[in-house]
């Protein structure tokens, strides 16, 4: 064979081979990143939905039916929201564009399970076409407690269980009725109080006394000093050109780790956060997924911590107790809970247990999937035996459940809008978590605190979940 | 009870083209020495399959469901579309007697997913492009007349090159923009694509300057003048085409030579042009940004590529099934993307069936080139063979983002007239070459046996 043949055979594996890895694009494309691209917001086939077809419902754990289509009669369809407020921010809107569940599990939901074997049923018995039921992993009975507890308060509830990252329940107000979205649309998007805003996963709030968790952590993890590193605390104290006060200009005395969280001295943890440095925090809150996307189903902000190598004093001092810059969203701090509940490792939060054939055979159930072991199960431990004092002794006494130890940390924050915003964030049982909760009521007065919402909320969970 | 039909038709479509592709295997393993079944046979069913795919896909095409009538429009252009399909089988076999029987029953299955397609999109184009095929399909079978009629076409290699650059500048400087590319001439009422025909003088060009030994003069002189048309591409924004130049230049090069470290110093060459261009041309930087991210920039440069992977990924492997899906929300879907459009409504599966189908077209061609005996043949089939795979390969790689997006056409499927002329002209020329060697080859063989030792001109090719 001459030179040129086998040249030219060689330039036809070389060709050959591309047009395979062209075969090789296009399977994974439509077999693995199928999901992903085509249920994107911007894919206008999910919009063009097949008016013959019955799009699934929306249900909660129990398959109680928070949303579905029910027939007008003339082969039409109008979605109804049965649970109206109690889940809006949950199942979402689907007039006038479409959000929450609706918008994400869009693509299951009006995807038509046996196509051809549910068109014959059609033409025979009349039987609707319907597309797949999505089960979510939420509780309405969690939801409504927490729901009731917030009232009219501005603010968000988050339950989950630490052990998988199933969300529990995810409240929020201000709230809408998704039922009536297109009706009201005109005063719904220029809402001054953005009730169409999940604040659950949306609302970016300084995260005040919460984040002393995250500063300790820093602390466990780069300051080796931290264990015999205590503190006289004044009740106030003056940090370059910033003054730090404790609540109430408390004076807490000699304080150490397990003390400060307990009573949530910010003098302490202002000098802690002054000797370990900027980068220790800024460290270990990347680390916690602080400026950081993690994955969720629905729409969810990036909490955010600015400290870098150049922050001033007065920065690292405020961000060290959840002021200055430093934003998190309540799904964030309750993930952040679950961590600690869970030996450190971060769980994946989800709220799609499965989905559901029409003929009832179920599918693609999620399986808890672990995000990153974000500190060990040793400081775990150490930090859990502190938010234990802080509830029994300290600041988040409120949060105590008669029976059954819980874990927890307070948070006031101080902020823009007036007075200041409540938080909490724990778990219960202490020993054994299996809930975890974060709580933010915004500009609280003193009826209206995040403690004994918490508190009620993780005792009504722990009632149907220990 | 029309959906349901749409939806089983989708099953049929699949199992049209795994057949067709099946008889082609037949057809292969009889030629490699084994045997699934008769060759001839093998052939007649892919006929037959072009046929049914047309008939089937053609009274979905025109069915109203609202009337429950036939569309009286769509369904003459489905006739007058099976009649040139019957015509094309029956004159290419006279025409082309000793041609390759698969790559003729390959094009006619592109051309008939490409009439399918366009009826599917635009009406009015199906009927222009089938006037085009019948066009391109009329002045191929005089190929072989006119290049015997022109006695050793291979002296005239300065004629070619001249031509090319007459026509490339010729476009730079007179030339109208059509999405984004200065690269349409407009003479008259007709618009057409200069670089189209440039690709058969530049094939010509290099045959016949590497039909000799290539010295080192000839390879700065071609390597010059060929990197002068890749840059005149390159400046009328014509990314795609300067590409497959480049592309064919390289390969008919290797093939001439064997000379990989050549092959790798053009390739490495090319990787510093390429960067360099990143560099200096903003349109090429616009692509790359975003074939890297185009969901940063949805509703900007990302915006044609993001809904071809929507229509390709939304509907799964078997797709929406005919007019069931929404193609038209793909920008220059029935030229450029026409690929997505035909995953999205006959299914990502069929559409790997006709990746297959270039595959074994690119396969056919290639054994021409190694079965003629004359060096300058086997030069020209090459050329053809490679612009045409190559192409193929960038646009249904840049259509499912594998690599960025250069705006070429789909190979006899894409709407476009000197596409589809060039396209079907240059499988012709291909098919001629192998008329022209096996003829030619019978006849060197004869003339052995005789031993007679005046044998026919046999060109002045250089011999290994």
């Amino acid at each position: 064979m001459n030179n040129l043949k086998r040249s030219t055979q060689r330039i036809f594996w070389l060709i050959t081979l591309i047009f395979f890895l062209i075969l090789a694009a296009m399977a994974k494309l439509v077999l693995f990143d199928r999901q992903e691209i085509a249920s994107s917001p911007y894919n206008p086939r999910l919009n063009y939905a097949d008016s013959s077809v019955k799009r699934g419902s929306i249900k909660d754990i129990n398959e109680d039916t928070l949303a579905e289509s029910v027939d007008n009669g003339d082969g039409t369809y109008t979605r109804k929201y049965n649970r109206s407020r109690m889940a809006a921010h949950i199942t979402g809107y689907s007039s006038k564009g479409k959000t929450g569940v609706e918008a994400a599990e869009n693509f299951e939901l009006q995807k038509v399970h046996n196509e051809i074997l549910q068109r014959i049923e059609y033409i025979l018995t009349g039987e609707p076409i319907k597309g797949n039921d999505v089960i979510l992993t939420v509780d309405m009975d969690i939801q409504s407690v927490a729901g009731n507890l917030l009232g009219n308060k501005k603010g968000a509830v988050v339950v989950m269980e630490p052990s998988t990252g199933r969300v529990l329940a995810l409240q929020a107000y201000p709230d809408f009725d998704p039922n009536t979205v297109a009706q009201n649309w005109e005063s719904l998007k220029d809402d001054p109080d953005s009730a169409l805003v999940n604040r659950s996963t949306q609302g970016l709030y300084p995260p005040g006394s919460t984040f002393k968790i995250v500063t300790a952590l820093a602390a466990l993890e780069y300051y080796d000093g931290w264990q015999n590193f205590t503190y006289e605390c004044k009740g106030e104290a003056v940090f370059e050109n910033k003054v730090i006060h404790c609540y109430n200009n408390t004076v807490h005395g000699t304080v150490d780790m397990k003390k400060a969280i307990a009573t949530s001295c910010n003098c302490y943890f202002a000098e802690l956060a002054k000797t370990m440095g900027a980068e220790a925090i800024r460290k270990e809150a990347d680390k916690l997924y602080f400026n950081e996307t993690y994955p969720f189903l629905l729409a969810h902000s990036d909490s955010s911590v600015v400290l870098n190598g150049d922050s001033k004093e007065n920065e690292i001092v405020e961000t060290a107790i959840g002021q200055g810059k430093t934003l998190a969203t309540p799904l964030h701090m309750a993930m952040i809970a679950c961590a600690v509940a869970n030996d450190g490792m971060m769980m994946k939060p989800y709220i799609v247990d499965h989905i559901q054939y029409y003929n009832g055979a179920v599918s693609k159930t999620t399986v808890p999937e672990k995000l990153d072991e974000v500190f060990s199960a040793e400081y775990a431990n150490i930090i859990t035996d502190m938010m234990v004092s802080c509830v029994e002794e300290g600041t988040g006494t409120a949060a105590r459940i008669s029976g059954i130890e819980v874990a927890g940390k307070t948070g006031t924050a101080e902020n823009a809008t007036g007075s200041d915003h409540s938080w909490f964030i724990g778990f219960a049982p202490a020993d054994n978590p299996k809930v975890s909760v974060a709580v933010v009521i915004e500009n609280a007065d003193q009826d209206g605190r995040a403690t004994p919402i918490a508190a009620k909320v993780l005792q009504a969970a722990l009632e149907k979940y220990q | 009870m029309f959906d349901l039909i749409i939806m089983l038709s989708r099953y049929l479509f699949l199992f049209y083209i795994i057949l067709f592709l099946w008889q082609a295997v037949v057809y292969v393993a009889y030629e490699q020495g084994g045997y699934l079944g008769s060759p001839s046979r093998a052939v007649s069913i892919q006929k037959g399959v072009i046929v049914w795919l047309h008939v089937t896909a053609f009274l979905i095409l025109s069915y109203e469901p609202e009337m429950m009538l036939l569309d009286f429009k769509a369904l003459s252009t489905g006739v007058a579309g099976l009649v040139f399909l019957l015509a094309a089988m029956v004159l290419l076999d006279k025409f082309y007697y000793e041609g390759c029987p698969l790559v003729w029953t390959g094009m006619l299955f592109l051309l008939d997913v490409s009439m399918i397609m366009l009826q599917r999109l635009d009406p009015a184009l199906a009927l222009r492009q089938l006037m085009w095929m019948s066009i391109g399909i009329a002045i191929m079978l005089f190929i072989p007349f006119i290049l015997r009629l022109i006695p050793r076409f291979e002296a005239f290699e300065l004629v070619y090159i001249i031509a090319a650059y007459g026509l490339i500048l010729t476009t730079l400087l007179f030339g109208t923009a059509k999405y984004g590319s200065v690269n349409w001439l407009k003479i008259g009422p007709i618009t057409f694509q200069p670089s189209e025909i440039v690709k058969f003088l530049f094939i010509f060009y290099l045959a016949s300057v590497f039909r000799k030994r290539v010295e080192l003069k000839q390879l700065l002189i071609t390597g010059g003048l060929s990197a002068g048309i890749v840059l005149l591409l390159v400046l009328q924004k014509d990314l795609g085409g300067a590409l497959i130049f480049f592309m064919t230049y390289m390969v008919m090069l290797y093939i001439a030579t064997s000379n990989e470290l050549l092959f790798f110093a053009g390739m490495g060459a090319a990787s510093v042009a390429a960067t360099l261009a990143y560099h200096l041309f903003s349109h090429v930087r616009v692509r790359v940004a975003a074939w890297k991210n185009p969901w940063s920039d949805v509703d900007g440069g990302g915006y044609q590529i993001v809904n071809s992977l929507f229509a390709i990924t939304t509907w799964g492997l078997l797709g929406s099934g005919l007019t069931k899906g929404m193609p038209k929300s793909i920008p220059v879907v029935e030229s450029d993307f026409i690929f997505a459009a035909i995953c999205e409504e006959m299914g990502t599966l069929f559409g790997m069936g006709m990746v297959c189908l270039y595959i074994m077209l690119f396969f056919r061609g290639i054994l021409i080139v190694i079965r003629c005996q004359r060096r300058y043949y086997s030069l020209l089939a090459a050329g053809v063979t490679t612009m045409f795979a190559f192409q193929a390969f960038l646009i249904i790689g840049g259509v499912i983002k594998l690599i960025p997006l250069t705006g070429v056409t789909l190979p006899f499927v894409s709407y476009g007239g000197s596409s589809v002329l060039v396209s079907i002209m240059m499988l012709g020329l291909l098919q001629w070459v192998n008329v022209y060697c096996e003829q030619h080859d019978m006849n060197y063989q004869n003339s052995l046996s005789q031993n007679q030792n005046e044998t026919e001109w046999d060109g002045d090719d250089f011999h290994e």
